[in-house]
């Protein structure tokens, strides 16, 4: 344009100099950054803070706006689409019913086997107050932050499916990682099959999958879910389903970042792993016949006696109901009982 | 409204004036409402000031000024940090050293020397993610921002034109 016109500078040795010192720097920063990613986090979060107000002012009209420019499109298609809808509509209903049906056989069949049963889910609703496309990164931010109880790692869903998850949680806003983004990567099961694998998002529509079981055979179509590996996400939240994309397979999303205005993120906490407590009657130690009475002990010998233990009543599993929840260590004491030959006489 | 500004303390304002643009250039750009729903990237409107004054002025855009200016398009962006403080300080080296090249252009010529700054920039940006990340990034929604922080040059440019004349010209000197 007008570069021409400028006098400019002629002293061009100068800044090599400089350059050089600030290229070190740089690959300073990014080598810090890599082994310290959290670097610039408070700066982020503290601006997100700031101008969370001034993003929700602003999002609404723009959201609108794009919304309407959005909908142009789909005029000509609107009765058709309502048809569409409709027929869906009716077979959803039907599906409904038989959800309903299903849940609460499976709440009876959980009840008769003693099941541990899920954990129910804290939901914060929140606003989506910004959207960001780079070509890193593709992110969301909420109107809810550390005050409201969000924390990094969090699952994010709308009303379809899950979006992201947590990645950074300010005092009043938090930005949500995307299922598309580069640096997305979340552990699912494939069904039917149970088939386990890590969902890694490339900046794609549709993310692929990784780390696949040897000989795992997919198929079009196939659901998948978060397998809930890592204790982070909650398992079985709806992802998508998988399509072939050239040679590989994809996974469609079910939710629609682009048009997600109010938005869940999910409170949960994997239950800690407990080593079981053993008891006295796992130990080798209880199976040995009982001191005799004139056996000399010494120091040691007591230090070690076990106790002997009292026999242990056999107790019907329902009456255990808080020990199941210890997991490996209610499957332990459930076992003992199987030894007794009462419990087997019981069980015949 | 762009009267030509005589007093010292003004001459410092009008001296720091490239650098607030790319500052406000790097809020501007990151600000997380998209008008096109997200299918478009953002434009790196940071880069526009550093090139053109890394160009006609490079008293008033050194490289620390660059890198600090990155450093702020890595806070807000969102990404790893220093990513974009090596890219701007890349681009930045390429200007610096083909000066007299790229100031002898106009019209197309002056877009495609930004072309040149931005491709520089991205590459950059892009090599450094993929080293970062141990895979090769997917090269469609770089090109894309490419394409679109060099669509947007083109009337940005008139207002760095505008600003440099009305507020910045006063401080020029013979170099």
């Amino acid at each position: 344009m007008a570069n021409g016109t400028w006098k400019i500078a002629r002293n061009r040795g100068s800044a090599q100099l400089p350059l050089a010192i600030f290229a070190v720097l740089a690959i300073i920063v990014v080598l810090v950054g890599r082994a310290q990613s959290s670097l610039f986090d408070r700066a982020r979060t503290t601006f997100t803070d700031w101008t969370a107000p001034l993003l929700q002012s602003v999002s609404e009209p723009v959201d609108g706006v794009s919304r309407w420019f959005g909908s142009i499109g789909t005029i000509f298609v609107v009765y058709r689409e309502n048809l569409k809808l409709k027929e869906e509509n009716a077979k959803l209903r039907q599906w409904q019913s038989a959800a309903l049906v299903l849940e609460d056989r499976i709440k009876r069949y959980q009840l008769l086997l003693n099941a541990v049963v899920d954990p129910s889910l804290d939901r914060i609703t929140a606003r989506v107050i910004g959207r960001e496309s780079k070509p890193f990164l593709e992110t969301m931010i909420l109107n809810a932050g550390k005050s409201q109880g969000v924390r990094s790692g969090q699952a994010v869903v709308d009303e379809h499916a899950i979006i992201g998850r947590i990645f950074l949680a300010g005092e009043r806003s938090s930005w949500v990682i995307l299922l598309t983004d580069l640096n997305s990567r979340i552990p699912v099961v494939i069904r039917p099959g149970n088939i386990q694998a890590i969902m890694a998002g490339d900046n794609s529509n549709a993310p692929t999958l990784e780390t696949l079981a040897q000989g795992a055979q997919l198929r079009e179509g196939m659901q998948v879910l978060t397998s809930g590996d890592g204790g982070l996400l909650p398992p079985g939240l709806a992802v998508g389903v998988l399509i072939r994309d050239g040679g590989r397979m994809r996974v469609a999303l079910l939710s629609d970042a682009n048009t997600s205005d109010d938005v869940q993120v999910i409170k949960y906490q994997a239950a800690p792993e407990t080593t079981p407590t053993p008891s006295l009657n796992d130990l080798p130690a209880a199976s040995l016949p009982p001191p005799q009475p004139h056996m000399p002990a010494s120091d040691n010998t007591t230090a070690t006696q076990p106790v002997e233990p009292e026999p242990a009543p056999f107790k019907p599993s329902s009456t255990k109901k808080n020990e199941s929840n210890s997991g490996p260590a209610a499957a332990t004491e459930q076992s003992v009982p199987a030894e007794d030959p009462s419990a087997e006489d019981e069980r015949d | 409204m762009f009267e030509r500004i005589n007093f010292p303390m003004s001459r410092v304002f009008a001296a720091v004036i490239p650098f607030l643009l790319a500052a406000f250039g790097v809020l501007l750009a990151n600000f997380p409402v998209s008008f096109l729903g997200g299918i478009l990237p953002s434009p790196l409107l940071a880069l526009m000031p550093v090139y053109f004054w890394c160009l006609v002025r490079p008293d008033l855009m050194p490289p620390g000024a660059a890198f600090a200016i990155g450093i702020l398009e890595d806070v807000f962006s969102g990404g790893p940090p220093g990513i974009w403080a090596l890219s701007f300080v890349a681009s930045y080296a390429l200007v610096d050293r083909q000066r007299d090249a790229f100031a002898g252009l106009s019209g197309i010529g002056a877009i495609l020397g930004f072309a040149a700054a931005m491709l520089t920039a991205s590459g950059t940006a892009y090599v450094v993610m993929s080293i970062y990340h141990n895979h090769m990034m997917p090269l469609a929604p770089i090109v894309l921002q490419v394409a679109v922080s060099v669509l947007f040059y083109i009337p940005v440019v008139p207002v760095l034109v505008l600003v440099h004349r009305r507020l910045v010209g006063p401080l020029r000197s013979d170099f």
